[in-house]
Formats: C-alpha cells, structure tokens, sequence
C-alpha cells in the first residue's frame, strides 16, 4: 500500500490538460516504472489499473466542479485497485485474492482523498496565479 | 451533484468496505493443507497437522525465488527476492482467510480444508 502522491500530477492534469495530454503521463510512468524495476509482469497489473483510473476519471471530469476533483480521486483510485485486482485474479488464476479487495478499498478511499485534496488546493493555486497574470498585463 | 451527496456516497462506500474487511478477518474456515501454487498449479501441497517439525521449502520462479517456511499448523514465506516483500510481510498463514500471495513470482500458498484438485476452481465465496 502506497500513498501514491505521484497521482497527484494525473487528477490535476485530468481538470486542466486535455485527455490525451492526461493519458500520456499514468502510460509514461507505468512504462518507465517497469522498466527500471525490471518486472515486466508488474507493467499488467499497473497498466489494468492505470488505464481503468483513468476512464473513471475520464468520465467523471464532466459531472465534477473545481471543489470535487478529490472525488474524481477517490473513485480512479477504487478503479485503479480493481483493474489491478482482476488482473492478477486473472494471471493467477486464484479467485481468493478478492479478499483483499476490502482492505484494499479503503486504503484506496482514505489515500484517494489526500491525493484528491493536494491536486484541489494544487489546481485552485495555480489557477490564482495566472488569472493573477493575466490581470497583470 | 452536490459535493456533501459525494461526500456521503464516499464515506458510505469507506464504512461498507471496512465492516466487509473486518468481517472477513474474523471470519476464519479450518485449513490444514497448506497448498503452494505457481502461476495458478499446485506445485505442493503439505498437510499442517501431520507434520513433525519444521522445514524449508525453496520455489524456484522465473522471476525469482522465494524461502517458505512450514511448521505444524502453520506456514509463510520466509525470504523472497522480489522487489516488495509483500509476501514476506504477510507473516504466518495460519488459516483460510486469505491467501499469501506474491505477485511478482506469481505464488501463491493457500490453506485449504483438503487435499489439491487440479485447480483452484472454487473459492470460497462461492462455497
């Protein structure tokens, strides 16, 4: 279990980059992350929950205002455990790994909701800044 | 949606998953075969309560290896060479709950009620 401040960079990316923008970096890190830890099986369970995260967040980018993006954190990060989870349900072939799943959403819940909160506070900060500019020029 | 409705759907969401994990920790079935799958195949099944003393077993994977300690009545994995040391952690496996798993090296020990069908075909949600 990690806390997994790097998904920091994807939630606030998702609320102001475009979505392909968005898509490069959770690829980017899964696929560099693989490869300097040299576990290839480890880039299937990343990429399941990377690409699952981020459809969930694909879509609740529409529904959500500024003040909810550590929703948007909370539910991608219940994706991410999930597409994670099936993935080694599937390669392991052992059904009994769903008993994780419980410990494994809240830990997600409560780690979602910190990284939620600093990509919020990330984007309103920001956001200051270059509406601060641009009444400057 | 308004964020206390989110807010309120998440933390009802945060109490059923930790009553659920709650739940299944004191929920614990009779195991005393403890089986050693890699890649989903039963490569050894020890029977916990008619052990004598304790020994070691090595599993040998392509991505590595892992030290599993048996004694009577239980069983984990002693040392492993994967990057996280998540089956290390897990400790003794004792009884059915949950499985030691190590991703990695696809391993993974269960503690069953019998011997091995060929296949973990069920499990045991749906018993």
């Amino acid at each position: 279990v990690k806390l997994g401040l790097a998904n920091i960079i994807t939630v606030y990316a998702m609320f102001t980059l475009g979505p392909g923008d968005t898509l490069c970096i959770p690829l980017a890190r899964v696929f560099l992350g693989s490869v300097f830890s040299g576990q290839m099986t480890s880039l299937l369970y990343s990429l399941a929950g990377g690409l699952l995260c981020y459809l969930v967040m694909l879509l609740l980018r529409r529904i959500l205002t500024v003040k909810q993006i550590w929703v948007c954190s909370v539910l991608g990060a219940m994706a991410h455990n999930i597409g994670q989870m099936a993935v080694a349900i599937l390669v392991t072939g052992t059904a009994a790994l769903v008993y994780y799943l419980p410990v494994l959403m809240v830990s997600g819940i409560l780690t979602g909701a910190f990284t939620g909160l600093c990509a919020q506070f990330v984007t309103r900060q920001l956001d200051k800044i270059t509406a601060h500019k641009q009444s400057a020029r | 949606m308004k964020t206390r409705t989110w807010a309120a759907l998440i933390a009802a969401l945060l109490l059923l998953f930790a009553a659920l994990a709650l739940w299944l920790s004191g929920r614990s079935a009779a195991g005393q075969v403890a089986n050693i799958y890699i890649d989903g195949v039963c490569v050894r099944s020890v029977d916990l309560s008619q052990l004598k003393g304790p020994e070691t077993y090595t599993v040998e994977t392509e991505g590595g290896q892992n030290v599993i300690q048996i004694e009577p009545g239980r069983i984990c994995v002693q040392e492993a060479d994967c990057p996280d040391q998540v089956c290390v952690q897990a400790g003794w496996l004792t009884d059915s709950t949950a499985p030691i798993v190590c991703l990695p090296h696809q391993l993974v020990i269960r503690l069953e009620g019998s011997g091995v069908t060929a296949a973990p075909a069920i499990d045991g949600v749906s018993k």
